[in-house]
């Protein structure tokens, strides 16, 4: 029994009245560091952002941005080759590992305080003296052509569902590919465009570095002095995104032999985490779709009383990985954000029916708004769920960085968010939703095995009924017959279909 | 540096039918721990940690798909856990999930082969809330046959979500190759046609219920801000009158694999080849030296440091992972090897190789650095694992399910510490032999 009991239990977290999330005692200094001291806490976690993301790809070289930052985290660097760091890394139980989104790079890493030199060491060369060893390349290129050949496209067809969505509504917009590019753009870079992209990119202007936990001063000179040794040169100028605006309901089918159907569907909305009215939207979307949350209304319409799939849900920022998490990603901040339902794998002969059933409901939201007793049981609940969102120092860290990402200053996102759930009013909520929600001009992508059938009974806006093998809730019955009737709209002209080969 | 559990509560915990209780402080887990059994079986964890205002709330079935030994139920222990939100007379579900939605809850579970949990995170105020429900479905679950049929889609509309990954298809491939009549054979989703047929067995739900989730066989972990005595009375009072009833399930005890068994899977999507090597070992036993040794063994010789990673992920570059599992279940199971090939013309190569690392470790004795470096790692790792009430529950569950508490992992990994070179070479020659694996190719179609 060594110092661990007291350190540890001090980072666990907040308080619910007295502690607000430790994000927003950041010390936020000068020089671009981020600084979540909790002093008796046995390990130090590590972050360091790059203004860089996926969205700078050259056209034709999608997926630069990924595999240059795996080329920092996943590879050798000038002082060791990549095998010698792992050997190092392993008795200390520790790594670092970087995601590349949109906007945002991030290498982040967390070690116990017995092992701060070895490991800060390690983690400052990787940004600092990559290597960029042929090898490495070949290895780490190799890998993200199999996620998108074979992971991405076959082995989940939820993420399929997801990342065919987002390609659908900023098509044409440097938001399109997914992070890890497309198989043409991967096969085009050479490992000169990725030591250029890292010298453009990864500057001293474009990093903001983070420590948590229980670190000290030299440890925060060590990291500080890292950053000037960075190629000069300040952050880029972010390129332009602009999804073009449609009419009307816009289908994408993903032919994929054998598969069930996995529907998302949404549109660009204009709101952002800091502004009041992001945390009236929540509260709405809450309502709709929490994800992972049983008791919210899509999950109670489509899975509880009816038992078609797993789980339903919407969002209203952006949330890769959706399968494997139960609370939101930090570091995948944007400028553009976008509505999402997400409506897990069902059977392709009841695909219709549910989307009717989400968008109906998406629709019932928009015209009539929460009401008073809704409002209320939503806004107890996020209050403390919000608890869940960073009780570690290395997501306290995450969202002390997009704090700074939306420019959120003072008191962070998570405590406005605590705050703002006893000031906002219903009247708040629904006129938020109803600015930024709609039930019509939807994006729509469904990874299904019927794709030709779909198309011609959404086209024909056919009825859609199902059948139970167990009695239902007149209610439910009653329900069941203005679904399976719902108009969808959708013009024959406004369906592709998509071989799943064809995608990225 | 470690202090053994106290043997007195070894004694507690194995001997005594009746009441009991200790305080524990233990070198790996760095906290105070209260356990105690009530009259009625229920075993109590209870971890209090200061500073935090959160709470983990765990109630641990000791049932996963391990006790579906009956024909035509595979998958069964995982549909129940679904029906377990489906209400009681006190509080049905519309108003048990409007409780813990009030309270801003994070309310989940999950099942596996040897144990099914709940897990609830809240502000440590809102315990007593939460006890009154989990109590109250533990004992008064009550589910109408509608409801019971309808959430039998949830279930195979979880599978249908799984079925297209190809590492759960050469899983449930080899699993089933390996075991011919144990549990073990069939994965916790179960077989696709016995999902189909979950509406219909309405109830064989309600006999399932009334046989395994009982007090006895059942662990209630809860960890947080909180303090033992007032929590102590209130599980006293919610779950006192628990009654007692559990029957164990009639598990087929596995026969001894003599030959090797080879499989061909073939998968609909597109794939490259994965190679899944499945050894038969022993049941968890931290007093077990060789299957503690086996542990390390295959940390030793296929982790990330070791010679054949280097040769085939990083030199040669000829697969993207390889991983292993060591398996750590209460009856003997497998350690899995596995690995996918980036050329399918190398499946071969990659056996072979993997082969003559094994017979190097089972000639040769491994590398004490190497050997202490792994220590290290086990003891960090553990260390570093322990950041929320919630993590600290997910990481000890299983154990807890397996070993009935906590012993067991406070066992293991002092034996972990005193493993030798010579110990690693045993486990190799005992475990890693051709004739007690199953060797699985899966291919695209």
């Amino acid at each position: 029994m060594t110092h661990s009991l007291a350190v540890l239990a001090l980072a666990l977290g907040a308080c619910v009245d007295e502690l607000e999330p430790a994000q927003d005692q950041a010390d936020v200094r000068e020089t671009d560091m981020v600084l979540l001291s909790v002093p008796t806490e046995p390990t130090i976690s590590f972050s360091v952002w790059f203004k860089v993301g996926s969205q700078y790809d050259p056209p034709g070289k999608e997926g630069l941005a990924y595999l240059t930052g795996q080329m920092l985290a996943d590879a050798s660097t000038e002082i060791y080759p990549y095998e010698e760091i792992l050997e190092k890394l392993y008795p200390i139980a520790s790594n670092y590992r970087i995601r590349v989104d949109r906007e945002m790079t991030t290498l982040t890493g967390r070690t116990h305080r017995d092992n701060i030199e070895v490991f800060s060491s390690l983690f400052i060369d990787a940004y600092l003296r990559p290597a960029f060893v042929d090898s490495d390349f070949q290895r780490i290129k190799s890998d993200t052509i199999n996620y998108l050949e074979n992971v991405l496209r076959y082995s989940s067809d939820e993420e399929l569902g997801k990342a065919a969505l987002n390609q659908l509504i900023f098509a044409g917009t440097p938001y399109a590919h997914p992070p890890q590019g497309t198989v043409d753009g991967l096969n085009s870079i050479t490992l000169d465009d990725i030591r250029g992209f890292y010298r453009q990119y990864f500057t001293i202007g474009s990093a903001t570095a983070a420590l948590g936990g229980g670190f000290d001063d030299s440890l925060v000179e060590l990291l500080e002095a890292s950053l000037t040794s960075l190629p000069a040169g300040d952050a880029q100028p972010a390129p332009l995104v602009n999804p073009h605006s449609w009419e009307g309901q816009q289908v994408v089918l993903i032919d994929k032999p054998d598969a069930d159907a996995s529907i998302s569907f949404g549109f660009p909305i204009d709101v952002h985490r800091g502004e009041r009215e992001f945390y009236a939207l929540w509260i709405a979307n809450s309502w709709l779709g929490e994800h992972r949350n049983q008791a919210s209304h899509l999950f109670q319409v489509i899975r509880e009383a009816r038992g078609f799939n797993y789980g339903d849900y919407s969002y209203i920022e952006a949330y890769p990985e959706g399968g494997r998490r139960s609370m939101p990603p930090v570091n995948v901040a944007r400028r553009h954000q976008f509505f999402e339902v997400w409506i897990r794998t069902l059977p392709n002969h009841q695909a219709h029916f549910a989307l009717r059933a989400a968008i109906r409901e998406l629709e019932l939201l928009v015209d009539e708004g929460l009401s008073d007793e809704e409002f209320e049981l939503t806004r107890s609940f996020l209050k403390k769920y919000v608890l869940h969102f960073a009780m570690t120092s290395p997501e306290r860290l995450g969202y002390a960085i997009d704090d700074r990402f939306y420019g959120i200053e003072g008191e962070g996102h998570l405590t406005r968010f605590r705050r703002l759930m006893d000031e906002i009013t219903l009247a708040e909520v629904n006129a938020a939703l109803k600015r930024q929600l709609r039930a019509d001009n939807l994006k729509i992508a469904i990874v299904t095995g019927e794709a030709e059938a779909l198309a011609e009974a959404l086209s024909t806006d056919a009825p859609s009924p199902v059948e139970y093998d167990s009695p239902k809730p007149q209610s439910v019955m009653d329900e069941d017959r203005v679904f399976a009737r719902f108009s969808l709209g959708i013009m024959p002209e406004d369906i592709t279909i998509v071989p799943v080969d064809e995608l990225f | 540096m470690r202090k053994r559990i106290l043997p007195a509560l070894i004694g507690a915990f194995l001997l005594h039918p009746a009441q009991t209780q200790e305080s524990v402080m233990s070198g790996f887990i760095p906290y105070d721990t209260h356990v105690e059994k009530l009259e009625n079986g229920l075993t109590v964890i209870i971890m209090p940690i200061a500073a935090t205002d959160l709470v983990a709330y765990w109630s641990i079935v000791r049932t996963g798909s391990r006790d579906e030994y009956e024909p035509g139920h595979t998958g069964f222990a995982h549909f129940f856990e679904h029906m377990m939100f489906r209400g009681t007379d006190a509080y049905p579900a519309d108003v048990y999930n409007r409780i813990l939605t009030s309270i801003g809850a994070d309310a989940n579970a999950y099942t596996t082969d040897d144990l099914t949990a709940y897990h609830i995170s809240i502000a440590a105020e809102d315990l007593e809330q939460v006890m009154k429900l989990e109590s109250d479905r533990f004992q008064n679950l009550a589910y109408a046959e509608p409801d019971f049929r309808t959430e039998a889609g949830a279930v195979y509309g979880e599978y249908r979500k799984n079925r297209t990954d190809p590492l759960f298809v050469i899983y449930e491939a080899t699993m089933a190759e390996a075991f011919t009549v144990h549990t073990y054979g069939h994965t916790t989703m179960g077989y696709e046609e016995d999902i189909a047929a979950m509406p219909t067995m309405f109830d064989y739900s309600q006999s399932f219920f009334s046989r395994y989730y009982r007090p006895e066989n059942t662990i209630l972990f809860i960890a947080g801000g909180l303090e033992v005595a007032p929590v102590m009375r209130l599980v006293n009072t919610y779950y006192g009158k628990w009654e007692p009833g559990y029957v164990p399930p009639e598990i087929p005890v596995e026969p001894v694999q003599e030959t090797e068994r080879r499989i061909d899977v073939s998968y609909s999507g597109r794939t490259l080849p994965v190679l899944a090597l499945a050894y038969k070992s022993a049941a968890f036993d931290p007093a077990d030296r060789d299957r503690v040794a086996a542990d390390l063994l295959v940390e030793l010789a296929f982790g990330s440091t070791s010679e054949i990673y280097r040769q085939l992920v990083l030199d040669e570059q000829v697969l993207e992972f390889l991983a292993t599992d060591a398996g750590l279940n209460r009856d003997p199971s497998v350690i899995f090897i596995y690995t996918r090939i980036k050329d399918p013309d190398k499946v071969d190569y990659v056996l072979e190789t993997i082969d003559a690392t094994i017979a190097q470790y089972q000639q040769s004795l491994p590398d004490e650095e190497r050997l202490a470096a792994l220590k290290s790692r086990l003891r960090y790792d553990f260390l570093m694992g322990l950041e929320t009430p919630d993590d600290i529950a997910r990481g000890l569950a299983r154990h807890i399910a397996i070993s009935g508490g906590l012993l067991g992992i406070e066992e293991l990994y002092s034996a972990y510490e005193t493993v030798s070179a010579e110990e690693i070479r045993a486990a190799a020659r005992h475990y890693l032999t051709a004739d007690r694996r199953v060797v699985a190719v899966l291919r695209e179609q």
